[in-house]
């Protein structure tokens, strides 16, 4: 044994002594523990040390080499204010990494705990931390070595309990595909870093996209194109808007904005953005100004388009004002003197003592009566840039940011005609991000190229996809005359989930739809009792009855007893599963859509009338591939809330292989089966005949379906067809349940008059 | 004007003073042209843009008594044209406004005729064309109309629905006169006359109400009308702060969701004057 013979006493046996057993005489790590314990025994109370040295000896058996034990030694010495048992924790948390994952990873691990510590410092919150990286571990253990190398940027705005949940959601994000976890997991994926930003808590751009679209719409009359602002790269994403080409870029948070300040500097960002929009102009050729200049014509251009917002909207002025936050007294440099020379031209009541800010504002206010003059920025900036640059004080033009933090970076007030190497990247990303936002006829796509959908897994044929067999059914013979029994397999294929945004915004574009469905909904549900007159009982005399009553008995006649008024009670009891056709020929285009984007769009409109009304429904699409492959994808079942996760398996549907439609309809009428209601529908969407590759004569699907109809009639069920494009025919349905949509356009109001047609009481 | 002798029953109805109207188009002439020819008239427009108080004030100008009938869903044909009624000696029957207003010569008003059951607009019918008759099925009569009576009806296209329209061979019978929210600065007069406010409230009110015109079908099924921005001016007057008054007469009632009432709230923030809110 050589144990070191410290000042005190030190007990012979316990895990310290173990520890020192164990590892003080080995050449590697020896002497980092003597340092380490060195330097614990100044610190901590033996109790303390002896929890170190547990820690450290899970560690040490874990068996992971000997530059973990040394990196985890060196701690004592790096954080000296970490507690013992933060300490241990950090130990037992590497060792169990290791042995999930490998001595790699531990290491990487215990290389990230300085940087953690600095913003977990309490041993509570870096446990979750460790639980964090030890799921990763178990579940993608090529991927802590990623995050690892990440963690301050991990860290910045989450605490360790946010960091679990980021390890979760990046989990399902990626699911089975490695690239994608590590494209996760090293933050290369934006959405790995938009997580991370809004983890701590902070109110982001999404939580406010709503209102910020509609208080832009109800100042300026015309709805903003708003979109998130990504960062390239690795780079975090920039802190001002940004404006390309009519679409407002907005940060996806403001960093370090106060929660309750969030909205309404989101709101001051977009006010000033629009300001822009509106009295800006077109982009003014750069020439050969400096950077300085540029820098100065954006300030005073902010401010006049302010200026001339404010007088059409007095009130935005204490929008704006709290932001100005620069004062005298502050540091001389070129960008705080240009922070104070915008309050300066903002604020009237500022007062600043500065000659350069003096001059600024004297220039601008003898212009007051011709700020309309698009050329006027340009002219005050160029005389102030000059200016400053004589005052010899330092403008670095790279990491300049526009103050206050509202405004934008004023790139859009430029035509660059070689944009500058700082912004070059930007700008492209800009021009990517402003190609896929729709326009209002337009889906994004180019013609021809065919759809993807935008989560980019498309439905394969592989194996492993036809999923698991569900149920088997029968299918007519036309020639034989017979049912053959078990002939389809029904099987239930996974859901590709997509964005449900995208429906979201194609739902908002179509118009006042929204809002009549509303009625259509409120118009079924608070359903307004029906008055039922001339009843044999009820509350109230029907004074119509009564008085036919009274003249019959003095004519002499036999008068009715029905003379009584009564309110009819009726609940809504309807099961309706929706049946929506997703095989190729949806993926015809039919002007800048596809039919399946408007199934789509008119399945959603149509699930969220009937959500709204807390109606029984599933929806289902199917396509086939054989009699053996009939997939059946739950986009939702009865019970669940039509949430997000629904709509998002909505939006990922895509198009794909053939239409067995009776199997469909004899599965949907199977799944209604145990429902219990008074009311039970069948709502198919199909664009054509039936058909599959293992049937030569289309008659005969046609057939199958519209047997599978009539059975399902039988059992109650109610089957009901929209058939879409001109090609629809009455064969399956019938004539009087088939509702032929020729202009798809209007499927999703029909679909949804003929649900509340079929679904009234 | 001086109003011609109309028959006792409807001395109730007949309008004595000038009801306030401030026209914005030729809807005066248009209107006069038609009971000039005894042509019926549908009055178009969201609501509380002023068509009740047109068809008052034209009332007013011809001198003829204005029967009003507001219609709701439970509105049949006999409340509109009359019914049996008991009385000690048997039955009697009993006009309803619309015969009424037929027999004497009124201008009979159906306000937001829309609302009522499809089968009892029909009973208008026979009124709207050439016949200028009424037939009381039940009572076994036809009414020829009074020479001065003429029809008009109100229809707020914004409520149209798959389930509330106008029925074709009904719409088609009408000479109609559509009304919006006047100019700006028309609609400034109206609020400042009919609230007895300040022209510079006046101004950002209205100010306010186009805010929330941009959002309707938007999110708002109809933005606030030119009688709310009256409501909110009077208040004013009534000693409430401009935000409070906005907010109880405008903001409140129009909309229930959240999200659109942040958005509204901050819109209509930036379109007052500080100097306004802190009076």
């Amino acid at each position: 044994m050589t144990v070191e013979a410290p000042a005190r006493a030190v007990r012979l046996v316990g895990p310290r002594a173990e520890l020192a057993g164990l590892v003080g005489g080995r050449a590697d790590v020896g002497p980092a523990f003597l340092r380490a314990i060195g330097r614990l025994d100044a610190r901590w109370s033996d109790e303390e040390i002896e929890a170190w040295a547990g820690g450290a000896l899970a560690l040490a058996h874990a068996n992971l080499g000997g530059r973990c034990l040394d990196t985890f030694f060196r701690l004592a010495g790096r954080l000296p204010h970490q507690s013992a048992a933060a300490l241990a924790g950090d130990a037992r948390g590497a060792a169990e990494i290791g042995r999930r994952a490998g001595a790699k990873a531990a290491l990487a691990a215990l290389e990230a705990v300085p940087a953690a510590a600095l913003r977990l410092p309490g041993h509570r919150d870096r446990a979750c931390w460790w639980a964090g990286l030890a799921r990763l571990a178990r579940e993608a253990p090529d991927c802590v070595v990623l995050i690892a190398g990440q963690t301050v940027a991990a860290l910045a705005a989450a605490d360790g309990a946010a960091f679990e949940s980021f390890v979760a959601a990046g989990l399902k994000a990626g699911g089975r595909s490695r690239e994608r976890l590590r494209a996760f997991f090293s933050l290369e994926d934006p959405a790995a870093r938009r997580m991370l930003e809004r983890a701590g808590g902070a109110v982001g751009f999404q939580d406010l996209e709503r209102p910020l679209r509609l208080f832009g719409l109800a100042l300026w009359g015309s709805p903003p194109r708003l979109i998130a602002l990504d960062g390239v790269g690795a780079a975090p994403a920039s802190q001002r808007v940004s404006i390309v080409g009519g679409l407002i870029r907005m940060p996806h948070v403001y960093r370090g904005a106060p929660a309750r300040e969030t909205p309404a500097l989101y709101r001051a960002a977009l006010a000033h953005a629009m300001a822009h929009r509106a009295f800006s102009g077109d982009p003014r050729a750069v020439g050969r100004l400096r950077p300085l200049q540029i820098a100065m014509t954006g300030l005073v251009e902010d401010a006049r388009v302010e200026a001339l917002a404010m007088r059409r909207f007095p009130g935005l002025r204490s929008l704006w004002a709290p932001w100005h936050v620069a004062r005298p007294g502050d540091a001389m440099t070129a960008a705080m003197l240009m922070a104070r020379l915008s309050r300066a031209l903002f604020d009237p009541d500022y007062d600043d003592p500065d000659g350069f800010v003096a001059k600024g504002r004297d220039l601008f206010s003898r212009a007051a009566d011709r700020l309309e003059d698009l050329t006027l920025s340009r002219a005050i900036g160029g005389l102030l840039g000059h200016d400053l640059g004589q005052m010899r004080l330092r403008f670095d033009a790279k990491s300049y940011a526009v103050e206050p933090l509202y405004r934008d970076d004023n790139m859009a007030l430029w035509d660059f005609d070689e944009p500058p190497d700082a912004t070059a990247e930007e700008i492209e990303q800009a021009v990517e991000a402003a190609r896929p936002t729709p326009k209002d006829s337009d889906d994004g796509r180019s013609e021809g190229e065919p759809q993807e959908q935008r989560s980019g897994r498309a439905r394969e044929a592989a194996p492993d996809d036809r999923g698991v067999a569900i149920a088997s059914y029968p299918e007519w013979d036309r020639a034989a005359g017979v049912e053959r029994q078990g002939w389809t397999t029904v099987r239930d294929a996974p859901a590709a989930v997509g964005d449900p945004r995208a429906l979201d915004e194609a739902l908002d574009r179509l118009g006042g739809f929204r809002e009549r469905i509303a009625r259509l909904v409120r118009g079924a549900r608070v359903g307004r009792a029906p008055r039922l007159k001339r009843q044999p009982e009820g509350f109230d005399l029907d004074l119509d009855a009564a008085i036919d009553a009274a003249i019959a008995l003095r004519t002499g006649e036999l008068p009715d007893e029905r003379i009584y008024r009564a309110s009819g009670v009726r609940a809504r009891d309807v099961a309706t599963v929706v049946l929506v056709d997703v095989s190729e020929s949806t993926r015809e285009r039919v002007g800048a859509s596809s039919v399946l984007d408007i199934e789509k769009l008119a399945v959603a409109a149509l699930a969220s009338a009937m959500d709204a009304l807390g109606d029984a429904f599933a929806v289902r699409a199917f396509a086939s591939c054989g009699r053996e492959d009939v997939r059946l994808i739950r986009v939702k079942d009865f019970g669940d809330r039509l949430d997000a996760a629904a709509m998002g398996r909505l939006a990922g549907l895509s198009s794909g292989l053939s239409t067995r439609l009776g199997a469909a309809l004899r599965h949907a009428g199977a799944e209604l089966g145990p429902i219990r209601s008074q009311r039970k529908l069948v709502l198919a969407l199909t664009d054509g005949e039936p058909s599959d590759i293992d049937v030569a004569d289309p008659l005969d699907l046609v057939e199958d379906a519209r047997r599978a109809t009539l059975s399902l009639r039988a059992q109650g069920v109610d089957v009901f067809g929209v058939t879409l494009g001109a090609a629809g025919s009455y064969g399956v349905f019938g004539r009087a349940n088939t509702m032929p949509a020729r202009r798809l356009e209007d499927l999703p109001d029909r679909l949804s008059e003929l649900y509340f047609r079929l679904a009234r009481l | 004007m001086a109003l011609s002798p109309a028959a006792g029953r409807l001395s109730a109805h007949e309008i004595a003073d000038e009801p306030y109207y401030r026209a914005v188009g030729d809807e005066v002439e248009i209107f006069a042209a038609s009971y000039a020819c005894r042509l019926p008239v549908m009055l178009k427009g969201p609501t509380g843009c002023g068509k009740t108080r047109f068809v008052e004030h034209m009332a007013w100008r011809l001198g003829r008594p204005l029967v009003t009938v507001a219609a709701h869903e439970d509105l049949t044909a006999a409340d509109l044209a009359g019914r049996f009624l008991l009385a000690p000696e048997g039955t009697v029957w009993h006009d309803g406004p619309l015969t009424t207003a037929v027999r004497e010569g009124a201008i009979c008003y159906l306000d937001e005729i829309v609302e009522a059951r499809q089968d009892t607009t029909v009973v208008i019918h026979p009124l709207t064309d050439a016949r200028r008759a009424l037939p009381l099925e039940k009572k076994g009569e036809l009414v020829a109309a009074h020479p001065d009576f003429q029809l008009t009806i109100s229809y707020n296209p914004g409520y149209q629905s798959a389930v509330k329209d106008l029925k074709e061979s009904t719409k088609q019978r009408f000479v109609a006169i559509e009304f919006d929210y006047p100019e700006p600065s028309v609609e400034a007069e109206i609020v400042a006359r009919e609230a007895g406010a300040e022209p510079e409230l006046a101004r950002s009110l209205v100010e306010v109400g186009l805010r929330s015109r941009n959002l309707r079908g938007r999110g708002l099924a109809e933005g606030a009308s030119t009688r709310m921005l009256i409501h909110a001016a009077k208040l004013v007057g009534g000693g409430a702060a401009l935000d409070a008054a906005i907010r109880a007469a405008i903001v409140l009632p129009i909309t229930d969701e959240p999200d659109m009432r942040e958005a509204l709230g901050a819109a209509i923030a930036a379109t007052l004057p500080q100097a306004l809110r802190l009076q």
